[in-house]
């Protein structure tokens, strides 16, 4: 196994485990409810959920022509009918994922 | 105020890492494909798998060690790409609530990736799940199996192994966009609306102007700035 590849994986591993676990040790309990820090945590959340589904979204977006945005639309349509139906994530990514391929494939 | 409901167990973790396992195992497969591509070993692209775990950093360090960029260059760059995480641990902890358990957190954190994030809270905000660190350790184990898996199915099938199956492979890819979307669809309350806008606009306008890293940091930041301003949720 090629020696700098392995020291490449441990320090980004390192660095990745680091950023993922020494926040979770933060003493929150006195952070004021309503203050700033409180507000600022409460809305990370939404905004890294907005962020991530755009980002995601956007290439497939980007890259293509207006006959290829069909699978996109549908399968966005597809998560958002079968979430609000099932209130399964599970059931919304997969029908969404289906309905795309299927558009994918008529287009 | 003391909530009656049982906390969360392993089994309901593991099961509510199932939508994650089936968005990272084709995307897992795909670089375990592409790195073999890159002339690595199916040994090499599980241990990037193994101990980095962060799919868009392996794509790149697959770009940068093809690219021949140092070892100090490559590391820095990869590691600038995952400060986004930093954010994820405060917000869950204070979703959790107040007393939640974090002793094992030293373990189960590694495995808090976007998309385990994303569950956890949004499990959390629904009231599904009551915070727990069995919980927090079946739905991080369910998505890294499926992740280390998938790449060392990839690795094993070889270069053009999706070659033949462009629809399942365009579905597949879409797996992960369609994950994000319903946990957005899972925390989405009238509250939240400006946060999101906000983390929508500047994702989309950073990425267009500075590239997709720039606008995943980008648009979180904004997101919860626009929150510290008042505009977002109140929980």
């Amino acid at each position: 196994m090629n020696a700098d590849l392995v020291a490449l994986a441990l320090i980004v591993g390192a660095a990745n485990w680091a950023f993922r676990y020494l926040p979770t040790r933060l003493d929150l309990s006195d952070a004021p409810q309503g203050g700033l820090f409180a507000r600022f945590l409460a809305a990370t959340g939404p905004a890294a959920i907005a962020t991530l589904a755009v980002a995601s979204l956007q290439p497939l977006v980007a890259s293509a022509q207006l006959a290829d945005l069909a699978p996109v639309a549908v399968g966005v349509l597809g998560v958002a009918v079968a979430y609000f139906a099932s209130h399964s994530v599970a059931l919304a990514t997969l029908a969404g994922a289906v309905l795309y391929g299927v558009a994918y494939a008529l287009v | 105020m003391s909530d009656p409901a049982p906390k969360s167990s392993f089994a309901q973790g593991l099961w509510s890492a199932l939508p994650i396992a089936l968005g990272y195992f084709p995307i897992a497969f795909s670089f375990g494909v592409a790195a073999v591509r890159a002339g690595l070993s199916a040994p090499e692209a599980v241990m990037l798998s193994l101990v980095i775990y962060a799919g868009a950093s392996q794509f790149l360090a697959l770009a940068l060690i093809t690219g021949g960029a140092p070892l100090a260059v490559s590391a820095f760059t990869l590691i600038a790409m995952n400060l986004r995480h930093v954010l994820y641990g405060p917000a869950l902890m204070k979703a959790a609530g107040p007393g939640a358990g974090r002793r094992r957190a030293w373990a189960w954190a590694f495995g808090l990736t976007d998309e385990v994030f994303g569950a956890a809270l949004g499990g959390l905000a629904r009231g599904r799940v009551r915070f727990s660190e069995p919980f927090m350790f079946g739905i991080g184990l369910g998505a890294y199996a499926a992740w280390v898996l998938g790449t060392a199915l990839g690795a094993l099938a070889g270069g053009a192994a999706l070659a033949d199956w462009p629809v399942l492979s365009a579905a597949l890819g879409f797996m992960l966009p369609a994950l994000f979307l319903a946990l957005l669809f899972s925390i989405l309350r009238r509250a939240a609306l400006p946060v999101i806008a906000v983390a929508a606009l500047a994702t989309v306008g950073a990425t267009l102007w500075l590239g997709a890293t720039a606008g995943i940091l980008g648009g979180m930041v904004a997101g919860a700035l626009a929150g510290v301003a008042g505009l977002g949720v109140r929980r």
